[in-house]
Order: C-alpha cells, then sequence, then structure tokens
C-alpha cells in the first residue's frame, strides 16, 4: 500500500494549540509519527531571570492558560520556603481553593475538547456550558476568569466575604448535579464508549518509562497524587480519595477525570467549611537569601515541577518549570503508531496535552 | 400551446420545482440548526441565516490547488445539484405529482445516490491529502448505507406491486400507511437516509478533527456553496421521499375528507415532513461520531441482514 504523510497541525481543526504531528499513512492506518515542538515558546524561563521576585508571579500566570494559578502557586510556595516565610492558614485554604476549582475547570474542558474530537458535539456544549459556572465563580472571586492573579509570595491577594462564600456553595451545588450528569454519560453513552475503549491503550510500564504522571498514570493503576503524597497548601488539612482506573484507555482516563472532578467539589465544600478566620498574607522582602529549592504541586494534567535558585538577589538566578505534558508527548509517539487514522484526535485527546505549558 | 409551455416551466422553476425547493432547503436548515442549538443549550442562528450563508459563500472567491482538475472541480457540483434537483421533480409533495411514471421510485434513488459519487470524485481531483482521506471514507460509507437503503426502500414497492412512487402513496391511503405494515424498512431508510446525508454519527468522510473538512476541503466560494446547496436539496428529497413512501404522503386518514382538501393535504404533508426532519435533528444531538471500520461492521452486519429480513417477509405475504 503506498504511504501518504498527513500533517496535523500546526494548524488543525483537532488542535487548539500550535503543534506538528507528521503521520504516515498507510490508507486509513497510522504507521508512525514525526513530533515538532516550540511553536508557542516565549522564553519564559530566561525572562524569568530578569524579573524581580514579585513580577515574576504575574509572568509565570501567564505560562498556561488553564492551569495558570498551579504554577503561580508552585512558584510562591518554592519562594516562600527560600524566605521561610509561614503562609497564614486562611491564605492556604485560599489557594487550595483556587487549586480546586481550577482542577474542575480544566477537566470539564478536556472532556468538551474529547467529546469534540470524537464528533460529539452536545456533550460538547454542555460540558463547556458547565464550566462556565466554576469561570464564574473564579471571576467573582478574583476578578479574573482565566488568569486569576490570585498568588502574591506570602499569601494570597483575595479575601472572600461571607456572602460570596455563600453563592460559591450555591454554584457548586448545581455544578455536582451537572458532573453527576456528565458522569452518566461518559459510563453508559455506548457511541462515546465505542470510541474510545481499547483506545491509546497504554500499560504501566509504558507510563512509568516516559515518566507520564497525572490522570494518564492514574488510570492505568497508578496509585499517585502530589496533593497526597506531598501535601503542599492545605491538603494535609483535607481529606479525598485518588482516583484510579484499571483500564489505561482513553475512557478510563475519561473516568478518572470526572470522578476527579467529583472529588474537587466535594474539596471545595470542604474549604469553604473549614475556612479559618485571619490574614491572608504575611510581608515578604524584597531579596531572596540565597539557595535552591524545589517546589512541587499536582496539576490538573500531573505533578508540576519548579526548580528555584537564588543568588541573595531581588532576581532568581535560575528558574526551570518542569510540566507534565512532555513526557505526556513523549509517550504519544508510542501511542500514534500502528492505530486508525479516526483514532488520532482521540489518542491525542487522553493525555491531555497543554502545549503552553511544554513549550513556555 | 404557450400556456403550455409557461406551465411546465412554473412547475419546473417555481412550484414544486427550483424556487420552491431552495425555500424548503433553507428552511429545514434553519429548523434543523435551530433544533439542535435548542437541545445544545445554545441559541441558535436567525431565520435568515442559511441565505445569508448561501448569498456569502457564492460571493467569495473560489479557489483550488495548482494540481485541481479545474474542469471538473467546477462541473462536480453542478452536476450533482441538478441530479438532486431532477430527483425531486419525481417525487409527489403534498399530494401533488409533477412527472410520474411506472419506476420512477428507481430513478429517484439513482439520482439521490449520484452525489455520492461526485462526492468521492471532487476529493480525487482536488489532491489533498485530506480530501483524498475523507474521498476514500466516503465511498466506503455509500457501500455501507446504500445497500440497506434500497432494499429498504425496494419493500414498499414490492408491497404495492408497483414501482411509481405516487402510485406507492395512493395505495397507502386506501389501505394503511406503510410505515405500520414494515416499521423495521422504516427504520432502515431513516438510518441509511442519515448515512446519506453523512449527518452525525456518520459523518465520518468529513470528520472535522479527523481529515478537516473531507473531500470539500480545498473547496471554496461559488463551488462550495453549490455543494452545500446539494446536501441541503437532497435533505429535502430524502425527507419528502419517506414520507411519501412510508407515512402515506399528504394522507391525514379520516381528516382527509375535510373541506379545503387542498390545503389539508399541505398541511399533512408538511407536518411529515418537520416530524421527519426533528427526528433526524435529534438524532444528530444523541450521538458521538462512528469509525468508518464500525459503520461498515453496522451496515454489513446489523442493516444489511435486517434489510433482507424485511423482503423476504414482505415477499412471503405478498406470495401468499
Amino acid at each position: 500500500m503506498t504511504r501518504v504523510t498527513i500533517p496535523i497541525g500546526p494548524q488543525h481543526p483537532l488542535l487548539k494549540e500550535p503543534l506538528s504531528f507528521m503521520l504516515t499513512a498507510e490508507g486509513e492506518r497510522v504507521v508512525d509519527s514525526v513530533l515538532r515542538l516550540g511553536y508557542v515558546h516565549r522564553g519564559i524561563e530566561r525572562l524569568a531571570e530578569e524579573r524581580s521576585w514579585v513580577q515574576n508571579v504575574h509572568l509565570l500566570e501567564r505560562v498556561c492558560g488553564i492551569c495558570s494559578h498551579i504554577h503561580t502557586t508552585t512558584y510562591c510556595q518554592g519562594v516562600e520556603a527560600l524566605l521561610e516565610l509561614e503562609v497564614p492558614p486562611r491564605a492556604q485554604m485560599i489557594r487550595t481553593l483556587m487549586c480546586e476549582l481550577e482542577r474542575i475547570h480544566s477537566h470539564l474542558l478536556w472532556l468538551g475538547v474529547l467529546a469534540e474530537n470524537v464528533g460529539f458535539t452536545t456533550i460538547f456544549m454542555y460540558s463547556w456550558r458547565d464550566r462556565e459556572m466554576v469561570l464564574d465563580i473564579m471571576e467573582d472571586l478574583s476578578g479574573g476568569r482565566i488568569a486569576h492573579a490570585v498568588n502574591i509570595i506570602g499569601g494570597v491577594r483575595i479575601d472572600p466575604d461571607a456572602e460570596q462564600l455563600d453563592s460559591i456553595r450555591r454554584g457548586l451545588d448545581k455544578l455536582q448535579q451537572q458532573v453527576d450528569t456528565l458522569l452518566d454519560v461518559v459510563q453508559h453513552e455506548r457511541s462515546l464508549r465505542v470510541r474510545t475503549q481499547h483506545v491509546g491503550r497504554t500499560t504501566k510500564e509504558l507510563v512509568r518509562r516516559h515518566c507520564v504522571v497525572g490522570p494518564v498514570a492514574r488510570a492505568v493503576g497508578i496509585d499517585e497524587d502530589i496533593r497526597r503524597d506531598a501535601p503542599y497548601a492545605a491538603y494535609d488539612r483535607l481529606s479525598f480519595k485518588v482516583i484510579t482506573e484499571s483500564g489505561g484507555d482513553v475512557w478510563a482516563t475519561a473516568l478518572v477525570r470526572v470522578r476527579e472532578t467529583s472529588e474537587s467539589l466535594s474539596l471545595c465544600h470542604q474549604i469553604l467549611d473549614q475556612l479559618d478566620p485571619g490574614d491572608v498574607a504575611t510581608r515578604a522582602g524584597r531579596r531572596v537569601p540565597a539557595g535552591e529549592v524545589v517546589s512541587r504541586a499536582e496539576a490538573p494534567r500531573g505533578e508540576v515541577i519548579y526548580y528555584i535558585r537564588s543568588a541573595g538577589t531581588d532576581k532568581p538566578a535560575r528558574l526551570k518549570i518542569r510540566t507534565p505534558t512532555l513526557p505526556a508527548l513523549s509517550l504519544l509517539g508510542e501511542q500514534l503508531r500502528d492505530i486508525k487514522l479516526a483514532d488520532v484526535p482521540v489518542v491525542l485527546s487522553g493525555v491531555d496535552l497543554c502545549i503552553a505549558c511544554a513549550d513556555r | 400551446m404557450l400556456s403550455d409551455i409557461l406551465y411546465v416551466l412554473i412547475r419546473l422553476l417555481v412550484l414544486p420545482g427550483f424556487t420552491f425547493l431552495l425555500a424548503c432547503a433553507l428552511l429545514f436548515q434553519w429548523i434543523d440548526r435551530r433544533t439542535i442549538a435548542r437541545l445544545q443549550a445554545r441559541v441558535g442562528p436567525p431565520w435568515y441565516q442559511p441565505l445569508a450563508d448561501l448569498v456569502k459563500l457564492l460571493t467569495k472567491e473560489s479557489i483550488l490547488p495548482a494540481e485541481a482538475d479545474l474542469p471538473i472541480c467546477t462541473a462536480l457540483p453542478l452536476v450533482s445539484l441538478a441530479a438532486v434537483l431532477t430527483a425531486a421533480v419525481y417525487v409527489p409533495v403534498g399530494g401533488h405529482t409533477t412527472y410520474s411514471f411506472e419506476g420512477d421510485l428507481i430513478v429517484v434513488l439513482f439520482l439521490l445516490s449520484l452525489p455520492a459519487l461526485f462526492y468521492f470524485l471532487a476529493g480525487w481531483v482536488s489532491v489533498g491529502v485530506y480530501s483524498v482521506v475523507g474521498g476514500s471514507r466516503s465511498l466506503l460509507q455509500y457501500f455501507s448505507y446504500e445497500v440497506p437503503f434500497l432494499m429498504a426502500l425496494s419493500a414498499p414497492a414490492i408491497l404495492t406491486g408497483s414501482w411509481s412512487i405516487s402510485r406507492i402513496v395512493g395505495q397507502q391511503a386506501t389501505a394503511t400507511w406503510t410505515v405500520f405494515v414494515q416499521p423495521l424498512g422504516f427504520l432502515l431508510a431513516l438510518v441509511g437516509l442519515i448515512g446519506k446525508l453523512k449527518r452525525v454519527p456518520f459523518d465520518i468522510p468529513k470528520a472535522k478533527s479527523e481529515v478537516v473538512g473531507g473531500p470539500l476541503t480545498e473547496f471554496s466560494g461559488r463551488k462550495l456553496a453549490l455543494w452545500h446547496l446539494t446536501v441541503d436539496i437532497q435533505t429535502v428529497v430524502g425527507v419528502f421521499l419517506l414520507v411519501n413512501m412510508f407515512l402515506g404522503g399528504s394522507d391525514l386518514g379520516p381528516l382527509s375528507s375535510l373541506p379545503l382538501a387542498g390545503l389539508m393535504d399541505a398541511l399533512g404533508f408538511g407536518l411529515k415532513a418537520l416530524v421527519m426532519l426533528l427526528t433526524l435533528s435529534v438524532t444528530s444531538v444523541l450521538y458521538a461520531r462512528l469509525r468508518i471500520d464500525q459503520l461498515a461492521d453496522l451496515g454489513w452486519r446489523v442493516l444489511a441482514p435486517l434489510g433482507m429480513l424485511q423482503l423476504a417477509v414482505t415477499m412471503l405475504i405478498g406470495a401468499v
């Protein structure tokens, strides 16, 4: 059979962010793929070395449009560790609340993208409609739907009052019903199942070899979650389940993500109930003592690692970001081999790429 | 003599010819888009949107790749549109038949299946990589839905003993609607029609996330407008055909004897067509797109045997 090269990207209806796959196909069967990255590289790590510690919070919020808050959280935690600052419990709680809201928003967005890629427009519309509720809550809290600018070094910028907390509770209750419906659809809708089950299957060995983290790893039964294994912010005071599945296919990752959304909703309720009174920030100095630190956090897509080195000045000497998308891309190289062309969008959706995070 | 020619021209160009079909096509498209939008928690377009889209596309520049075969690419949408418009001439609307002869059902089925072949050709001659993949998919899809569709539509003809659509409609007015006798055949015809119109879950040849625009990826401007119009008119003719073959045409049972028979005929036919259209819209909201191999499986393992079963039962009953 003759081989054709089918370009997926950098501009393609399947992709929401620029990335390029050159697929080699024999008829409907994809035999190989070549990946090209770097279309949204903005040199953020270098830029961070030229800006002050405080300015960097706003710069790093722009690494990613979906998990903007987790990046600032990881960064602030690292800097606070270097400064040996004690962050007030109320600030920790609000940080965690935003993290969980962001996870809900990211997972609902992902479900919509998956649904659209398998041609299920209705679920795409529904999950993105429901995602609006989370965005509204985040806007109500911080003034921003996508870039919230909540974190500052030493705490948070916002201090919600009782009325706001009540309106968040109402929003979350409404959202819970919608998430239950979506879980029901993912579990039982047959045409969605035939398109996602047994597609993009991974194994524990493969996931380990490529260092893949997050929902994709949990979908093959790897029970890992930084929130539980190395608690940061206020997670040590909250109780939640780490969701795992055993299938390893795209359907399993969908189940993991939708169940995690439910879990996040319960976490939000716990936070709202246990929110301590008090300050939301402590003062931080302009200069950070020399030293280095590794800060970790569980982003919606898995573990984010920040390596920060200070030379004792008002700027970081080095800042290295490692996001969960890069290992996922290396896993994709294995997955996009010997599959049907029609499964390519499903497999690509399954790993939930965040190209902006990977390129920085 | 002159009035005869004028009469024929009016029938072909105005009612129930081109103008009527165009109006129906735009109206159907609007109802379809609006229904789907409402079911998906969206607002949907205003009533003039289909017309605006058509006019806009008609005025846009038409660009094709340099390697594409320009004359054939120009001819294909025109011929497809002509095929479905010709098919419409033989399909009775609201009890009125423009032209009819023994065997017009076969002609209509043939003319309705032509656009699928031209669609494949369009992908082939416009040489884009997505076009070629989409084109081969559309051909594979054609073989999956067309056989059950033909079998399902042959059953009412065999039951009536005539291959003329207007006779089959007439027969249903005296006996009962075919859908009550052959519910299975009706379902198969509906599924076949969804495949023919490439609607969800059978929108495989033009799956956006897989092959961008399918065979029409490289088309633009006037040519693309004509392709869209072909599908819209194909929808109208398909719906009308199914209403005639299975839902008794304009027959409203006992209500047909009410005064203003012509008006009642039009009303009955319009209502049934609307129900069919809404069925199509609702179906397309409910499913994810199938993969081409899954469709082939469905076509040959489920639909084709069921079609044969329907035919066998019909023939057995006819023989007894």
